[in-house]
């Protein structure tokens, strides 16, 4: 019973009286702070998740409020590679346990709303995370004693108990639903209230404030019922399915599209928030006007009913009194084909949510960011609040990094960036490093398209979390999934630094050309023209050093890194396979030669033998592989095929003079400035 | 065509006595006494004084007997002095390698040359016509220049502007000997670039290595102060026939007229190879129809000859509906006829021949499309073959722990589908596991896993590079294989893996047995190196160091043991002091032994492969080494050609050759030493024929060496041919003895 659960609570709280400092506070138990609590618990450190309800992710108890989740849970892809499966599962979070997957939970590509909290339960339990529930912070501030291991908040709940944490995370998600003032706001409906029934809507007219996804959710579910629909906002709708971000308006909720454009009496309009009115026609009862008579419907139903109009219209007919409405307080008065003339029985307003910045005090509140329309708070590239020390901000309201860009606000993009966050606490509190791979510089093609073919963080987060490969001669360390904006402070977050030989970065990112998504041409198929593919596609920049803010500021519009000094597009392949011998290896082996100055070609055993002998220094393959005694002998098929390909040096007869090992020609080709400084030095 | 070969012909051989064929060289070896009569002729020569001759100057001086017939067409003898014999006080000075050159007019030195500049017979007629016609071809550099030529020029001749990057290459050399024979004719100009070339409307200046320009100045009337002579470029490659085409085209009217049918016109054009077009006239319209004619001639001159046909003379009979037709050059190409609307058609209907080289870099790419990595390009012919995978077992992340856990030896293979190595290897991997199927090899289990797919299992195995092969034992840490990718190897891998490591020995017939190979015959067969740790008893500290050693070393060697009063034995017999260890090659081979006093096991495998690695002589029989040097004078045949080839093309690429050939000399060299390294861990094994014929190939390649570069370059080589080889012998001992495999011939 809830009293009891209750005295449960008290009890916790009172037993824990004495210890409530911890080294990491995470403000929320929805899917990013408990997506924190999983790195914080498989790294044992002292974490605490406070959630002011009773279970985890209760925004989705609520939301959407037509319940049906538009995050893909897609089950089956033909594949058993578990990276790879989560580039196309939107809703799980990440962990070490293969089955703990919303899967397990819904088998619906769309799942019911129910079954998220239900999913995130699971993964409180079985990753045994410390949640505390019925925790609900009014106020935070900054520690005002300094002390030596940085400043800490102090958090404080509704009983009035404190929390103390070096570290605060953030991940309360937008709970504030966003609001328009104008005149009669107060006759709007919000989307977090509206009855879900349709019946409630049946032969209404309906205007919604907004043309997002909420609101399209809203429209579709009305639409047998409504008499007529439209949706009114700024700016016109964008189809995530053009514009390859999963926050535009979802073609799952698009029905409206069609019965607009196959003339169904439903519309979309563009216009301002700001300067529009909302008035009810009921109020003049008195009101005896040609309008009536002319409406060939009775007055009675024409009462109560809403009229949109623009609050200029309001202000010089009538400047006192503004609840009284006569005809030239409407547009239509003036402007007799006025779209929205007509009028609605509800107004709804479906414009999003922004994050609640009430409960921080001046000392710990982090600014409003600058796009999103403030809605959310302005973070670093490693999402630490701006002028907030020890303060991150994780989930969705850390979106302000990749807005309308990529997937930084969604459960399966953030999964990532908690995952990026996660390491640089360790390096910033305890000195890990962030995890490497140590790599032979002849492993370094294959391991690359190891990661283009299953790597999710990347194919989630295009664009905003790159693999980073720091070249060290001989072999690299391969880092995945830093924050691409953070390049610059690369060596204080990761705690690795740069050597000579310079960086590569890989990055999955959307050709900068906008297409037309379903067109012809929308597809690139030669390799040779990779640069211009459109889809999801890696690219690799290569950098001699890393570069500075400044590069960063500057960077071309549209690209998420600075001018590199040699870029390498991998062509866009339409099953996201990136293993073609031609199109795909050659290529990228053919740019890591390039970058590195050295010849990656593998050789059977007899070329290297011959190579070692006439050469002072044999190619890398053979100094790394048959030099240790560890070199690929032919078997006769391969070693026939070989010849006929003409590429084996010196037969026993004739030597071809193209073969010289240590300079393939392409090199010469790729330009005076590289072929001159050929390095053999590794 | 007949008619214009004869004037090319004439032109090269002006004085036609020269145009004969013949071994004989025109280049005259002068005594002093002949030099100095000679001098008073008032002739020109060009005459190398020279002492000794190093392979540079030789090739000099065979260049400059090939131009010595050149020459002679434009009245320059070429000639030499033998300074050692000869003494001329100025020219035969005290230097052993003599340099330079000298150009005689009538007993004066006219110029020097250094032997570098003038490399070729290019650069020397380049070079020499060059100085001879020094009044007559004008250098220009700056804008001001060229249009004070121009301004001199006007009404009076023609320009030909001649641009060449560098000067003595073979276009420079064009120019110059058609500014011989035209130099009367027109005004010669010639620049190397810069601001010329932008008057010229060049674009990319950097990129224009030559080029010819035709001013029209002789047409031009004085008055026009400001203006420059119109001008032609010359659109293909600067050669003696391409400008004397271009001449010929510039000389012939702007615009013939003709009243005949245009497979009738007969111009100068047709045997110049030069298209002709034809626009057809009506009296009414003749007029504009000339300054239509013309206008377009004068946008495609040097490229199309213009004629403009009349109509109305009762010879033409052309459809009305035409107004224009063309002919290709060559014999009995036809008239084709079209309609024309504009300017731009015509010569764009020209321009396409010029745009072959579009379709070059379309061929580049091409290029680019073939696989150049032999592994993966033979892996990809394969493609078409599907790998008969039923011979391993293929692993899955449901089944990778129980399938290691069940067998005595799982060896499993990692591999990616993309990874061309990985894939050239399964072929291999696949033979083995046959191959172990056919020897009744039931304990050995061999299975793949796909971490394109599995890559969980990848990750947790800490697998880092593909492909990786690893030895799987229950209750035992996993083995990794670090041998050759390849069927002898593994199969010999997992074999000796089978084994006991160490072998505990317990008497010593037990270690006789085991050193000649007889206790595992099977095995011996395929790995006849065994080693064996001598101890004088069990509780010797070193053996567990040795047993650990051994356990590391299973696969690689046979290894045994054996810790017994007894092994004094063999201490005393091989005059080591215990503990030791034997290294037998089986019983044809020798037997060494080595004292230990190392404390840790990596220390001790380290050591033990050492020695492994000096049994080099049996690794490699006999049979294999004569294969061996069979590879190395393959190679050095190899190189010997390569140095020939690079001779020939020593007149392009002068400087670059000398590193050519000293980094050519230099693998020679190496390999050299590898061959008579191999000969001396050899000497056990053969004496006589082959030893002969390895001396007899090591003198040849010195002798190739010697005179293949300077002597200067010997010098920065590390080393003397023949010399201190040991050196070498040490440094490049370690690529022979990695060679553990069979060569190509069986």
């Amino acid at each position: 019973s809830p009293t009891n659960k209750f005295l449960h609570c008290l009890l916790l709280v009172h037993s824990h009286n004495s210890t409530r400092h911890h080294d990491y506070c995470v403000l929320g138990a929805g899917p990013a702070g408990l997506q924190m609590g999983h790195f914080l618990s498989k790294s044992q450190r002292d974490y605490i998740i406070l959630e002011r309800n009773s279970g985890p992710g209760s925004f989705f108890n609520i939301y959407p409020r037509h319940r049906k989740l538009i995050s893909i849970n897609k089950i089956y892809t033909g594949r058993r590679n578990r990276e790879f499966n989560l580039r196309h599962d939107w809703n799980s979070l990440l962990s070490d346990r293969p089955d703990l997957l919303l899967q397990r939970v819904s088998r619906e590509l769309y799942p019911d709303a129910d079954s998220f909290p239900r999913y995130l339960s699971m993964y409180v339990k079985e990753l045994g995370l410390k949640v505390q529930y019925g925790v609900d912070i009014g106020k935070i501030r900054a520690s005002e004693t300094e002390s030596p291991r940085g400043r800490g908040y102090i958090l404080t709940d509704q009983r009035g108990l404190d929390y103390t944490c070096r570290v605060l995370l953030v991940s309360t998600g937008l709970w504030d639903p966003q609001k328009v003032q104008f005149e009669g706001s107060d006759l709007v409906e919000g989307y977090e209230s509206i009855p879900v029934d349709p019946e409630e809507y049946k032969d209404q007219a309906v205007l919604i404030l907004g043309k997002g996804n909420s609101a399209f959710e809203t429209a579709q579910s009305i639409l047998g019922r409504a008499s007529r629909i439209h949706l009114y906002s700024p700016s016109p709708v964008r189809l995530a399915w053009q514009t390859h971000y999963v926050g535009d308006l979802r073609a799952v909720n698009n029905e409206l599209l069609d019965t607009y454009q196959l003339k169904s009496l439903d519309g979309l309009v563009e216009g301002g928030l700001e300067d529009i009115a909302i008035v009810r026609n009921g109020e003049d009862e008195k009101k005896r006007s040609g309008r009536k008579k002319k409406c060939r419907s009775s007055g009675k139903e024409k009462r109560g009913k809403l009229f949109l109009t623009l609050s200029e219209l309001l202000d010089s007919s009538d400047g006192k009194n503004s609840s009284k409405v006569t005809a030239t307080n409407l547009p239509v008065y003036h402007n007799d084909n006025f779209s929205l003339r007509q009028p609605y029985d509800r107004v709804i307003r479906c414009l999003g949510f922004r994050f609640n910045f009430s409960i921080f005090d001046g000392s710990a509140r982090p600014p409003s960011s600058e796009g999103a329309r403030g809605r959310l708070p302005g973070v670093t590239a490693w999402y630490e609040g701006r002028g907030t020390p020890d303060l991150f901000v994780l989930g969705t309201a850390a979106h302000s990094r990749d807005y309308r860009s990529s997937a930084g606000g969604f459960v399966h993009g953030f999964r990532y960036t908690v995952r990026a966050v996660h390491r640089v606490l360790e390096l910033r509190y305890h000195s890990n490093s962030w995890p490497s791979i140590k790599l032979s510089i002849s492993q370094l093609q294959s391991w690359l398209l190891r990661r283009v073919n299953e790597a999710s963080g990347p194919y989630q987060m295009f664009g905003v979390l790159g693999d980073i490969i720091l070249l060290r001669g001989s072999h690299c360390e391969y880092l995945e999934e830093f924050p691409l904006q953070a390049l610059p402070q690369f060596s204080s977050l990761s705690g690795h630094q740069l050597s000579k030989h310079g960086l590569l970065v890989l990055v999955l990112q959307y050709g900068l050309n906008r297409t037309d998504s379903l067109g012809p041409g929308r597809a690139e198929s030669e390799w040779t023209r990779a640069w211009r593919s459109n889809f999801l596609h890696p690219v690799l920049y290569y950098y001699d050093k890393l570069p500075t803010e400044r590069d960063m500021r500057h960077r071309p519009v549209g690209w998420p890194l600075p001018r590199p000094k040699a870029v390498h597009h991998m062509i866009e392949d339409f099953l996201t396979e990136w293993d073609g011998p031609i199109s795909h290896s050659q290529p990228l082996r053919r740019f890591l030669e390039h970058c590195l100055h050295t010849d990656l070609r593998a050789f059977y055993a007899e070329s290297c033998f011959r190579f070692s002998l006439t050469n002072r220094k044999p190619p890398l393959f053979c100094r790394q592989g048959y030099l240790r005694k560890h070199g690929v002998v032919r078997n006769r098929q391969l070693w026939q095929h070989a010849h006929e390909a003409g590429l084996m040096p010196g037969g026993q007869d004739s030597a071809s003079p193209d073969t010289d090992p240590a300079f393939p020609d392409y090199l010469t080709r790729a330009g005076a400035s590289v072929s001159s400084a050929i390095n053999l030095d590794f | 065509m007949a008619w214009f070969i004869c004037v090319v012909i004439l032109l090269l051989c002006s004085k036609s006595e020269l145009c004969t064929t013949g071994n004989a060289s025109k280049l005259i070896e002068h005594t002093a006494a002949h030099f100095f009569e000679k001098m008073q002729s008032g002739k020109m020569y060009f005459i190398y004084f020279g002492k000794q001759v190093n392979p540079t100057i030789g090739l000099f001086i065979e260049q400059l007997e090939k131009s010595a017939d050149v020459l002679e067409d434009y009245g320059i003898s070429v000639a030499k002095v033998n300074c050692t014999n000869e003494h001329i006080a100025k020219y035969c000075t005290g230097e052993k390698l003599m340099k330079k050159v000298y150009l005689f007019r009538g007993g004066n030195v006219l110029k020097s040359f250094d032997t570098d500049t003038v490399f070729d017979v290019n650069a020397i007629v380049s070079h020499v016509l060059f100085t001879v016609l020094f009044d007559e071809v004008r250098y220009v550099h700056t804008i001001a220049e060229l249009q004070s030529v121009e301004r001199a020029a006007k009404g009076k001749a023609d320009i030909v502007l001649g641009h060449v990057q560098v000067l003595g290459l073979p276009e420079h050399r064009a120019l110059m000997e058609t500014a011989f024979v035209y130099g009367v004719k027109y005004q010669f100009v010639l620049t190397t670039g810069g601001p010329v070339l932008t008057n010229m409307g060049v674009e990319d200046i950097s990129s224009l290595t030559a080029g010819l320009w035709f001013l029209h100045c002789k047409g031009a009337s004085q008055s026009q102060h400001s203006d420059s002579c119109p001008h032609t470029a010359l659109r293909r490659a600067l050669t003696t026939l391409h400008i004397y085409t271009f001449l010929q085209l510039m000389e012939a009217p702007l615009v013939s007229e003709a009243s005949v049918e245009p497979s009738e016109v007969n111009m100068v054009h047709s045997h110049l190879q030069v298209p002709l077009l034809f626009l057809f006239s009506q009296p009414h319209t003749v007029a504009l129809d000339r300054v239509t004619a013309q206008t377009l001639a004068w946008r495609l001159r040097g490229q199309v000859g213009l004629v403009l046909i009349h109509r109305e003379s009762p010879d033409v009979k052309i459809p009305l509906e035409y107004n224009a037709a063309y002919r290709l050059p060559g014999e009995g190409s036809e008239v084709k006829y079209l309609i024309l609307n504009n300017l731009e058609e015509v010569i764009d209907l020209f321009r396409d021949e010029s745009t072959p080289e579009e379709e070059e870099d379309d061929d580049n790419w091409a290029t680019l499309d073939v696989l150049d990595d032999e592994v993966a390009e033979s892996v990809y012919r394969d493609r078409g073959q599907s790998l008969d995978m039923d011979a391993v077992t293929e692993l899955t992340a449901d089944t990778f722990h129980s399938a290691v856990a069940e067998s005595d030896y799982t060896v499993v293979l990692f591999y990616v589908k993309w990874d061309a190595v990985s894939m050239a290897f399964m072929q291999s991997y696949i033979e083995v596991s046959e191959s172990l199927e056919d020897a009744d090899v039931s304990d050995v289990e061999l299975a793949v896993l796909d971490c394109g797919e599995w890559t969980d299992v990848c990750s947790a195995q800490k697998i880092r590079s593909f492909p990786t092969v690893r030895l799987y034992r229950p209750q035992e840490p996993s083995q990794p294989y670090q041998g050759m990718l390849g069927t002898e190897s593994l199969n010999r891998f997992i074999m000796l893996s089978r084994l006991v490591s160490p072998v505990l020995l317990s008497s010593p017939d037990e270690v006789t047995s085991f050193l000649e190979g007889d206790m595992y015959q099977r095995h011996a067969a395929i790995a006849p190196v065994t080693v064996l740790g001598l101890f004088s008893s069990t509780a010797d500290a070193g053996v567990p160091v040795f047993k650990e050693a051994a356990k590391a070393l299973r696969g690689e060697t046979m290894v045994g043991l054996f810790a017994d009063r007894q092994a004094e034995i063999w201490a005393v017999e091989y005059s080591v002091t215990l503990p030791a260890i034997l290294v037998s090659r089986g019983p044809t081979g020798q037997t060494e032994a080595h004292s230990l006093n190392l404390s840790m096991p990596d220390q001790l495998v380290t050591h033990i492969q050492r020695a492994l690695l000096d049994t080099f002589a049996t690794v490699i029989d006999g049979g294999h080494s004569a294969h061996l040097m069979k590879v190395h004078m393959d190679q050095i045949q190899t190189l010997k050609t390569e140095i020939e080839s690079l001779k020939a093309h020593q007149q392009k690429e002068k400087h670059y050759l000398r590193a050519e050939i000293q980094a050519t000399a230099d693998a020679l060299v190496q390999s050299q030493a590898a061959l008579m390294e191999s000969r001396a861990v050899n000497d056990t094994v053969e004496e006589g024929e082959e030893r002969d014929g390895v001396t007899i190939h090591a003198r040849h390649t010195c002798e190739l060496w010697n005179s293949t570069s300077d002597r200067q370059t010997q010098h920065t080589l590390p080393f003397k041919c023949l010399g201190s080889l040991k050196n070498v012998l040490v440094f490049e001992r370690k690529a022979i003895f990695l060679c553990p495999f069979k060569m190509a011939s069986n």
